[in-house]
């Protein structure tokens, strides 16, 4: 059966009305070593696949499996029809985050970006390698933090927070 | 030509080796890196841009408002970072309305973003900016007999009227890089699948271990002996990422994963110590004696 996804997108204009409609034909996801890398996982099957997961589920921005798409857009290069998974998957991870469904290791990169400016963290191990190369330390910025207060994530990553404790 | 050094993340954290050997490296080539303090993530594009995409633009927009008050266009050494930056740059230079509330927010930190800048990954930098004829002139052994597999990776590649680096479907601009060092190029199967590095941290290890196998299998049965990369994630995943999947698929080859910039400073005839192989996880002595045939 045909989906037909109507959903809103938030943008820095408002909200914007959007639809994918997808007539399963599979070829983003079954065209292997050129479509979907997030099909390889077992639970996705050609009759079943990924972007039928992420399109038709019923709450689809609770739907941990959007979390495996890396955006590399092959979905939308494939459709013979022009559709954009990638677009509704990217609107269904920010209604996630507002919704409280991200995974924790979402939120965690969140706040190690906007306290320190870097994405990933800096161990003992980076200090080590970087002496030893004779490269200067990794400068923590704090500048970050005050665009997230402004922009109103620093209050929903506390909120999400004390919702979790 | 003179642009603000974009190092990212990842680099520096991670694989410091290689932005020290693109330090040493890049100016030989004649392009000067300017240090530029200030700069952060650009944001990640996975876990940060998407999830709240307007702290992701004005994170970005301050990165390429710190360019502009240097007046040099932004160099960077990764894909995700040029992803983000780019659609960000074009975004902010298209919308007026979006970029005043962003600068309303920049303000804070007492930055603005006018558009004055491009923002460049160092392997178009180096095929289009410098040539590949300055490149050649540079070789002083020639990779003769090396048969190398180039991964372009996702976000470099797309959107393409975005990224403007090469078709999404058949890349193959690292080839031609790779051919200007006396190479050989390889075409294989799974050559544009992603490396698998968003599917093994937010998905299932077996899976990424899978996708990961089979490109490297199209890769070994198309005679590689070594892989290119031209960003971080997919240096980390085509190392790191091939040691876990070759232990747990049983895989009965390695193939080394070097960074273009580590395979120029061969063929500008580093040793493999001095551009930082020792550091990596996957080595093979068929490689290590083919490059010491080279270098002798």
């Amino acid at each position: 059966m045909v989906l037909n996804i109507p959903y809103s997108v938030k943008t820095p204009h408002g909200i914007k009305e959007a639809a994918e409609i997808c007539l399963k034909c599979g070829v983003c996801c079954v065209i292997e070593g050129y479509s979907c890398p997030a099909q390889y996982d077992a639970q996705f099957k050609p009759t079943q696949t990924y972007v039928y997961d992420c399109l038709g589920h019923e709450e689809p921005s609770g739907n941990k499996n959007i979390w495996q798409c890396v955006s590399c857009h092959k979905c939308e290069e494939m459709c013979p029809y022009e559709v954009s998974p990638v677009d509704f998957i990217e609107a269904m991870k920010e209604q996630a985050l507002q919704g409280g469904h991200a995974p924790q290791s979402i939120i965690g990169e969140l706040m190690q970006v906007i306290t320190t400016g870097y994405a990933f963290p800096i161990t003992p191990n980076t200090t080590r390698q970087r002496e030893r190369l004779g490269l200067e330390p990794v400068k923590l910025n704090h500048e970050l933090g005050i665009i997230a207060e402004k922009t109103g994530l620093l209050e929903l990553l506390n909120s999400l927070k004390e919702a979790q404790d | 030509m003179r642009y603000s050094f974009f190092k990212g993340c990842f680099i520096p954290i991670r694989q410091p080796h290689i932005e020290k050997l693109a330090h040493k490296i890049l100016p030989e080539l004649g392009v000067e890196l300017d240090t530029v303090t200030g700069f952060t993530c650009c944001p990640e594009p996975m876990g940060v841009s998407l999830p709240h995409k307007f702290t992701g633009t004005v994170i970005s927009a301050r990165n390429l408002a710190i360019a502009e008050e240097k007046d040099n266009d932004i160099i960077t050494l990764c894909n995700g970072c040029t992803y983000t930056l780019k659609q960000v740059n074009l975004q902010l230079k298209q919308d007026t309305e979006l970029r005043d509330k962003v600068n309303e927010v920049l303000a804070e930190t007492d930055h603005q973003f006018k558009g004055t800048i491009k923002v460049r990954h160092f392997a178009k930098v180096l095929s289009e900016d410098i040539g590949l004829e300055i490149i050649r002139g540079k070789v002083e052994k020639p990779l003769k007999g090396l048969k190398v597999a180039s991964h372009t990776g996702c976000h470099i590649l797309s959107p393409p009227e975005v990224m403007e680096f090469d078709d999404p479907l058949n890349p193959v601009r690292l080839d031609g890089m790779i051919k200007a060092l006396g190479a050989e190029p390889l075409d294989y199967s799974y050559k544009t699948q992603c490396c698998g590095w968003t599917l093994s941290n937010f998905g299932d290890r077996a899976s990424a271990n899978r996708l990961l196998g089979d490109k490297l299998r199209g890769m070994y049965d198309a005679g590689a002996d070594s892989v290119n990369v031209i960003c971080p994630q997919c240096l980390a995943q085509l190392d790191t990422g091939q040691m876990m999947a070759g232990r747990a698929l049983k895989l009965d080859f390695k193939l080394p994963a070097l960074f273009y910039v580590q395979y120029l400073a061969l063929a500008m005839g580093y040793s493999l110590e001095e551009v930082g192989y020792g550091s990596h996880r996957v080595k093979d002595s068929g490689f290590e004696a083919k490059i010491g045939g080279i270098l002798a």
